[in-house]
């Protein structure tokens, strides 16, 4: 066993990153979500600029995935169903990042959607890179089931 | 593993009250049949959405560019590349999005336009959908 772990300090601290952890991404998602459901017209012409689904399921989950964006950070946020929320946050991470993966490797130049129009500019590579930090947050957080 | 599974089913399922009333109600919710994009092209709200980041290029013939045009648009066809290209790049910029248009949907004036401009390693290249009908004819 590291020595470190050992520390009388180090439970604690592992336990208040946990929160922390799980407090920026159950508010990381419900911004989201937010400001995807303010406009979920213009969210479905993002979805459907990733080329990957017909528009109909992309009109649907416009108006469906904002709305589990926002209850899976509250749920986050508020320690219930927090198992299921734990999981479908971190399915739909590997889902959009595997959209942003293939938009940037096909070289489409699109803007990432992930934030509706608040960021209407920051490309794919960017959120990529933040998705893929996401995921590890997210591990970290299944460390404690 | 259950348990997650099974409160993520119920999580799922308790989505689609919301959405379903934004399906319903929003105010902006999307329509439900769209003509599909082809790759590389864009439709007008979307392109008007970038603002100002916008470079816009004149597919067409020079007489029609002068008889009317998008406000900026500069010119640049495959007849007269090697002039206009270079007036284009003293204008362009890396984070700018080219939007190519031409007269309509049918013409492939701007498609051509696009490609060259791709292979020429201009990156953010769009085609208009609609071209300048769609331009014309916007709300």
């Amino acid at each position: 066993m590291n020595s470190r772990l050992q520390h009388p300090a180090w439970p604690g601290l592992v336990k208040l990153s946990r929160v922390l952890a799980r407090i920026a991404l159950g508010l990381l998602f419900v911004f989201a979500g937010v400001t995807k459901a303010y406009d979920p017209g213009a969210f479905a012409i993002e979805v459907e600029r990733y080329h990957l689904i017909p528009w109909m399921l992309g009109a649907f989950l416009s108006v469906y995935l904002p709305w589990l964006e926002i209850l899976v950070g509250v749920l986050l946020l508020l320690k219930r169903f927090e198992q299921g929320a734990l999981l479908l946050i971190t399915c739909l991470l590997f889902v959009f990042t595997f959209a942003l993966a293939s938009a940037t490797f096909r070289g489409l130049g699109i803007d990432c959607g992930c934030f509706g129009k608040t960021f209407a500019t920051t490309g794919t590579i960017f959120p990529l890179v933040r998705n893929v930090l996401l995921l590890a947050l997210t591990g970290f957080l299944w460390l404690d089931f | 593993m259950g348990a997650f599974v099974r409160q993520a089913a119920w999580i799922l399922l308790a989505a689609l009250i919301p959405a379903s009333l934004t399906a319903a109600f929003h105010p902006r919710r999307p329509v439900w049949s769209q003509e599909t994009l082809a790759p590389g092209e864009e439709m007008l709200p979307t392109i008007l959405s970038w603002e100002g980041s916008v470079l816009w290029v004149d597919a067409r013939s020079a007489d029609e560019y002068g008889a009317e045009h998008v406000p900026g648009a500069i010119p640049l066809n495959l007849e007269s590349w090697d002039q206009l290209f270079p007036k284009f790049l003293d204008r362009w910029t890396p984070e700018k999005k080219v939007v190519v248009y031409c007269s309509a949907t049918t013409c492939e004036l701007s498609r051509e336009v696009a490609d060259r401009l791709r292979k020429s390693g201009i990156s953010s290249v769009f085609v208009l959908k609609g071209g300048w009908e769609a331009w014309k004819n916007r709300k």
